[in-house]
């Protein structure tokens, strides 16, 4: 077909044409001007062409020859532009949703030393006074050779940077911008420092801050969209990454509870020249941390300010002997096993041999009669070792472990300390006399608060917790008042005879402490005095742990508070040191809480016969 | 088609020929074209362009407008937002527990010893009121950082013995400010504490103290 075709038309075009002259004489009567339609068609067409080509050559004059100068022309001519969508940081807040790490909005002024070198002195002295930079510094952060980027300030807040770049716009000095620069500022200083930590200029460096980092960044999103004269162009290019904000972090401190604990707290230790001490004021029924003090603090706002050893919470990270306190934990199991009851008699000698050392008490004494209240009361060492011969082999340790010694908390600080309770394998005779009056265990604040909590509660261990609701630390393990449980150590009735010995701690004819009584209220409570291992040698160094743990108001207690105070150096006790501290941190509490009076009576069991 | 399009023509041209191709142009009626005038065509046609050409620029216009606006408002928020912030910076500022708690200590209020609860149903007072005291009071300041050794030598204090009545003056002064930083069990030890330091020092307040 293709082939005889042409062959067929090719002899019949001639005749074609020669039949056509009349038609195309008259077209070109009609429209000689315009020329005929071929002619006219294919002068379109080559102009067409032309055209084209010349669109043809300039596209690849544009996408093969130059394309890199006609993308920075464009660019500098700020055809498309870049912004950064900060996400803002999540706020650590306390129970009352008042901010303890808040985030604002800040710039960061920066110059282009290449534009600012000429006018840089009276610049220099514009930016010094109005940002309150160092001149020098910004002179020659402004003159820097090879360079198109200088620091100015950074965090300065968004208005005030934005205002001090306007100012020296309309002044007429070039080559100063801001960009994003987000601060994190503490607005109470010092107010729970060591547990919020604080940021460095890259990320967190302590705290919640750091264990909670993954759900308080949130990702930064970016826009990118043509500009025209400084405005958006309508319908013009642009593509958005949203950012994703941070999610707050919801603690159960109490702000300000914590900051009269913190303060009563370094009055404390100062008064009887201790190294360090921490207060817990603890939620009877709900096991939350109100608030957890430590002392030496430091200002979150200027961490660079204080040494490293002052900024995290030895509360949490540092183990130590509770000492007598432990002597609760126990009796209570022993009452609570049956072997005891709060009136047992006891003869308490002057000395208790175990293995090869001798148990002393802390203050001389022959051989005395006191019951098991008296030996929580005088807080006798002897009488408590005694006592604890009756448990049967292991199950001393088991209701140790069921007050939560030995465990981690996991209340969400970093590097918490698990304490040391020895294994079963350890465990012998001696050790357990011991044990049983706080030497040869060690514990974390939190936990120790925890343990006499339990006695608070009636018996049942509630799992302490710092974060309100539930929150995921950076290494995916969830805490929170959320995934608090609570378990029962010990029966009902040896937490009320354990409370009712407790009382007569501060009482001031039978007790040690009768400076830990809250006017008004009935208080239980338990001194403790420890000696105190030493970093290096692992022996006991002549320093002494001393520390008031207890609960009020005793027949229906509301908060546990927990004061431990380091090396005091006024030769003072569990009574005379930590005692006043707890009686006001107590008060500021019950009356804080309005808590009111039960018009209890302090127990009256004796404490001798 | 291609096949059947060739057989036509061939056919036509021998039928037909040059007659038939005059024929069908002189079908067309012209006359019928031209009685139509073209202006209300290009009227209509020109009147969609105009209307088109200012409708967009209209429309581009209000964009541009509309964007100018966004731009201004957005600069706004972002002012009004810093400022919010600055001001929210201050209320903590001012709500830090410590500044109030200074501000109160000026102003001569001290904390209660002792709590105390209205019963508004009974009207009766639970616990028992103490009006509060000045004794004891909370030190809200940090005290001042220590010097290192290098700043702060040793003082040389040379003992002299003046006269009874004058140095007991002088020393009660200084047991006074010992008096309100601890109770009173702690005083004797809260000097030689601060006077631990040196020894110098530690000589003349057990001097004080001997009287």
């Amino acid at each position: 077909m293709p082939t005889s075709s042409p062959r067929g038309r090719s002899g019949r075009t001639p005749a074609a044409r020669n039949r056509r002259p009349g038609a195309a004489a008259r077209a070109r009567v009609r429209r000689s001007l315009r020329g005929s339609a071929p002619l006219r068609l294919r002068t379109g067409f080559v102009f067409i062409a032309l055209v084209m080509s010349f669109f043809g050559a300039r596209l690849v004059q544009l996408q093969g020859i130059e394309p890199e100068k006609y993308a920075t022309l464009a660019a500098s001519t700020g055809g498309t532009v870049t912004v950064e969508l900060p996400a803002t940081r999540g706020k650590i807040l306390d129970r009352n949703g008042r901010a303890l790490a808040d985030s604002v909005a800040a710039r960061m002024v920066v110059a282009d030393p290449v534009q600012t070198r000429r006018k840089a002195p009276d610049l220099a002295r514009f930016l010094a006074r109005r940002l309150h930079v160092d001149y020098f510094t910004t002179l020659r952060a402004l003159t820097q050779q090879d360079s198109r980027f200088a620091y100015i300030a950074r965090r300065v807040p968004a208005s005030l940077a934005v205002r001090v770049v306007n100012a020296a716009t309309d002044a007429g000095y070039r080559g100063l911008a801001t960009r994003n620069d987000p601060l994190r500022i503490y607005p109470d200083h010092d107010v729970a420092a060591n547990l919020v930590g604080f940021m460095g200029t890259d990320g967190p460096l302590a705290g919640l801050e750091l264990t909670f980092n993954k759900q308080l960044q949130g990702r930064d999103g970016s826009e990118t969209y043509e500009v025209g004269a400084g405005n958006r162009i309508p319908l013009g290019h642009s593509t958005v990454t949203p950012a994703v904000n941070g999610t707050d972090l919801h603690t159960t401190i109490d702000e300000d509870l914590q900051w009269y604990t913190q303060r009563v707290l370094r009055q404390t230790v100062l008064g009887a020249r201790g190294d360090s001490g921490f207060a817990v004021v603890m939620d009877r029924r709900s096991g939350e941390i109100l608030a957890l003090a430590d002392y030496p603090t430091y200002d979150a706002s200027n961490p660079q300010a204080a040494p490293a050893k002052d900024r995290n919470s030895l509360a949490m990270t540092s183990p130590y002997e509770p000492g007598s306190v432990e002597k609760v934990l126990t009796l209570s199991g022993l009452i609570d096993a049956g072997k005891v009851t709060d009136r047992t008699r006891l003869l308490v000698p002057g000395q208790l041999r175990s293995g090869d050392r001798v148990i002393h008490d802390w203050f001389p004494h022959g051989t005395i009669r006191l019951t098991l209240a008296g030996v929580i009361a005088q807080s006798s060492n002897i009488g408590t070792a005694k006592s604890s011969r009756l448990y049967p082999p292991g199950q001393l340790r088991k209701y140790l472990t069921g007050f939560g010694l030995g465990q981690r908390t996991d209340i969400g600080v970093n590097g918490e300390t698990p304490g040391l309770l020895p294994s079963r394998a350890q465990w012998n005779g001696m050790l357990q006399d011991r044990i049983a009056f706080g030497q040869s265990v060690s514990v974390n604040g939190v936990q120790m608060a925890a343990a006499v909590n339990t006695i608070a509660n009636g018996g049942v261990r509630v799992d302490p917790s710092l974060i309100e609701g539930r929150a995921t630390t950076n290494l995916g393990q969830v805490v929170g008042t959320d995934e608090a449980t609570s378990h029962r150590v010990v029966s009902q009735n040896a937490a009320h005879q354990m409370t009712q010995m407790m009382e007569r701690v501060v009482d001031p004819d039978v007790g040690v402490a009768p400076s830990a009584q809250v006017p008004g209220y009935v208080v239980a409570g338990k001194t403790g005095t420890a000696q105190r291992v030493g970093p290096t040698c692992g022996c006991y160094n002549g320093q002494f742990t001393v520390s008031f743990a207890g609960f009020a108001p005793a027949d229906d207690p509301r908060f546990t508070v927990y004061v431990v105070v380091q090396n005091p150096r006024n030769g003072g006790g569990g009574g005379t040191v930590a005692g006043p501290a707890f009686s006001k941190i107590m008060s500021f509490a019950l009356r804080r809480y309005g808590v009111p009076p039960t018009g209890a009576e302090p127990s009256h069991i004796p404490t001798t016969w | 088609m291609s096949s059947t399009a060739p057989a036509l023509r061939a056919r036509v041209p021998r039928l037909a020929g040059a007659a038939l191709e005059r024929a069908r142009l002189t079908v067309v009626p012209k006359r019928t074209r031209r009685r139509t005038s073209p202006v209300p065509f290009l009227l209509v046609i020109s009147m969609l362009a105009v209307g088109g050409i200012v409708g967009l620029l209209l429309f581009n216009t209000s964009m541009q407008q509309a964007s100018f606006a966004v731009t201004d408002l957005q600069r706004q928020a972002d002012a009004l937002q810093a400022q919010r912030q600055s001001l929210q910076m201050q209320l903590d500022k001012l709500r830090d527990p410590q500044s109030i708690a200074l501000k109160a200590q000026r102003m001569g209020m001290v904390l209660p010893d002792s709590p105390a609860v209205l019963d508004l149903r009974t009207g009766k007072v639970l616990g028992d009121p103490v009006p509060a005291t000045r004794l004891d009071p909370l030190r809200l300041l940090a005290p001042p950082p220590t010097k290192p050794a290098e700043l702060d030598p040793p003082a040389h204090v040379t003992v002299v013995h003046p006269p009874a009545t004058r140095h007991d003056a002088g020393n009660s002064t200084g047991d006074t400010t010992g008096d309100t930083t601890g109770d009173t069990g702690r005083r004797s030890h809260d000097h030689s504490g601060r006077a631990g330091r040196n020894d110098h020092t530690s000589h003349t307040s057990n001097t004080g103290h001997s009287h």
